[in-house]
């Protein structure tokens, strides 16, 4: 049994997020531990919102790699640091999607009646991690990171059947589409190609953004005018053929955090409450299901959160989707409805996809561009959906201010969340 | 459950040439590898039964990271499989191109292809890969 109306609806009343990128050397996030680097998200989100440590009434935690966080007990970790200390917290993680369905969790604690004021923080450190004099840091070997990261895959039968995130999530689905809509390789590389110019345009509008630099100025520092050229050049190898090296996420250190609070108080703290209308999760042993370009893992929470939200696929005007791997900017799009089945890809081609176009999507440069910090990244796309509707997403904010946004997040692997937020009036 | 491990059951039986699932006694469907419920509806009415070893070779590539246990059998092909009793599977596949990449396109324009089951020791245990 489930209902789609919770008894009291729930509002986002501030948001926080760090810089994304490299604790050892990313201006904003340098030098900091990883309780810091979760305070600093959730002090913008407290402060955004006007709420104090003492109005707070529960708080969730969520952090994913406690390999290089070397951290779990979050909650216990962290609430002192946030001014939290001896109030109801918990640690939650659902992978890579964690912070996004943190805001049906707490979605739901508003809506049971039990507590208002929630603070949802997301904080992973997984490009270095601690040695054994406080708060030094060193680089985490990428081999090692995902050998740990593989711990959220069936370990038991498909890691040792040579379990590969490259091919199955990058790889497959590309040659799925061009399967399925009879486009050639090189047309699939032509849309990943000017999908990635897009990715990269957002991100250098996104201060916080770990990319710093577009394609073309890329291109232009090893000395290729060209970056169609630089696409094809030996600096963009192929991560699984036919995906390239730049199709693939970004792994950095990050933190986010957002305070939700009842709706019908929301007005007290903000003239823009942005409110969670719907949400739906499904969760998916596998890197494959029956039609690789439309898994039941994200099908089903997007058709759920619709449903629960009142929604349908025309009335989205801002939509972010989980693209560890690019194509799935492509292929969720599709799946979500935004764009319509096998002519999406139009939309890269043509670049209406960035902050100026009429199909925005991932305004922050998603994986890639903003980077991707775990268990923090749905929290950062739940922060660009709300700055965007609010107004305030600055050079990239898109021109007709969103009144919907759906935010997806998939988990690795797998865990799907989907957050449908609406602006009032 | 029995206090038997299903999953040393499945390894145990590969050490004799045979691949083990399972098939579901409410919806009639096959999981594989071999679980505690069924994959498709969650029964947990299901008894191991032994597979066909036939399946359709999706898609395939390689990875040019591989995971680090792997990383002295690189490159190889990893891909998806259809198996004829209807899971998908993903696993390492033998007798393809992995570095000619416009050989991998010709093949790829020929996709889905027949393939049979072929259990090999990778890096230390033995796994169920794919042969085209
Ligand atoms: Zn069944």
């Amino acid at each position: 049994m489930s209902q789609l109306r919770l008894n009291r609806g729930s509002s986002i009343v501030g948001v926080g997020c760090t810089e994304f990128g490299n604790m050892l050397e990313t201006p904003g996030i340098k030098g900091l531990c990883t309780e810091e680097l979760a305070v600093k998200a959730a002090f913008e989100a407290l402060d955004d919102s006007g709420l104090e440590p003492k109005d707070i009434d529960a708080f969730f935690i969520g952090g994913v790699q406690m390999s290089t966080a070397h951290m779990f007990a979050h909650y216990s970790r962290m609430c002192d640091w946030l001014g939290l200390q001896r109030k109801p917290g918990l640690h939650f993680e659902t992978a890579c999607s964690t912070t996004n369905t943190g805001a049906g969790l707490a979605a739901m604690a508003i809506g049971s009646g039990r507590w208002d004021n929630i603070l949802v923080v997301g904080v992973d450190s997984i490009l270095s991690h601690p040695v054994d004099n406080p708060p030094e840091r060193v680089p985490q070997d990428a081999g090692e990171l995902w050998t740990t990261t593989d711990y959220g895959a069936d370990q038991e039968y498909a890691v040792p059947h040579g379990w590969d995130i490259a091919p199955g999530y990058g790889a497959f689905p590309t040659l799925a589409y061009a399967q399925r809509y009879g486009l050639t390789l090189a047309q699939m590389d032509e849309i990943m190609f000017n999908m990635h110019m897009t990715v990269r345009r957002q991100a250098v509008l996104e201060p916080k953004a770990f990319i710093k630099q577009d394609l073309p100025t890329l291109a232009a520092s090893v000395g290729i005018p060209d970056p169609w050229e630089f696409w094809n050049s030996q600096y963009n190898p192929y991560a699984a053929w036919p995906t390239r090296a730049l199709s693939c996420l970004n792994p950095c250190d990050g933190a986010s955090a957002y305070v939700v609070t009842p709706a019908d108080k929301a007005k007290q703290y903000t003239d823009t409450p942005i409110d969670i209308l719907g949400f739906d999760w499904a969760a998916y042993n596998g890197l494959a299901d029956k039609d690789p370009l439309n898994w039941d893992v994200d099908r089903l929470p997007f058709e759920g959160a619709y449903k629960m939200a009142g929604i349908a696929p025309a009335d989205i005007d801002y939509l972010s989707v989980h693209d560890c791997m690019q194509i799935y900017q492509l292929v969720l799009a599709e799946v979500a409805g935004y764009l319509e089945k096998g002519q999406g890809y139009k939309a890269f081609l043509e670049r209406r996809t960035g902050s100026d176009g009429d199909k925005p999507i991932c305004t922050h440069g998603g994986k890639h561009g903003k980077g991707h910090a775990f268990g923090a990244s749905g929290g950062s796309d739940i922060y660009e959906a709300v700055k965007q509707m609010k107004g305030a997403a600055g050079a990239r904010q898109i021109a007709k201010q969103p009144a919907i946004s759906v935010v997806h997040n998939a988990g690795y692997c797998m865990h799907t969340a989907v957050t449908v937020l609406g602006r009032r009036d | 459950m029995s206090g038997e491990s299903i999953v040393r059951t499945f390894y145990a039986a590969l050490g004799e040439g045979k691949i083990l699932g399972t098939k579901c006694g409410e919806c009639g469907s096959y999981s594989f590898p071999p679980k505690t419920a069924c994959t498709e509806c969650g029964s947990r009415d299901i008894e191991v039964v032994e597979m066909s070893g036939d399946g359709e070779l999706q898609f395939y590539s390689s990875g040019g990271l591989p995971p680090l246990r792997f990383a002295d059998y690189a490159p190889y092909a990893y891909g998806l499989v259809k198996l004829k009793e209807g899971p998908m599977w993903l696993t390492m596949i033998k007798g393809v191109e992995v570095v000619d990449h416009d050989k991998m396109e010709a093949f790829f324009t020929t996709l889905p292809v027949a393939v049979k089951a072929k259990i090999a020791e990778v890096a230390g245990t033995n796994i169920v890969t794919f042969e085209v």
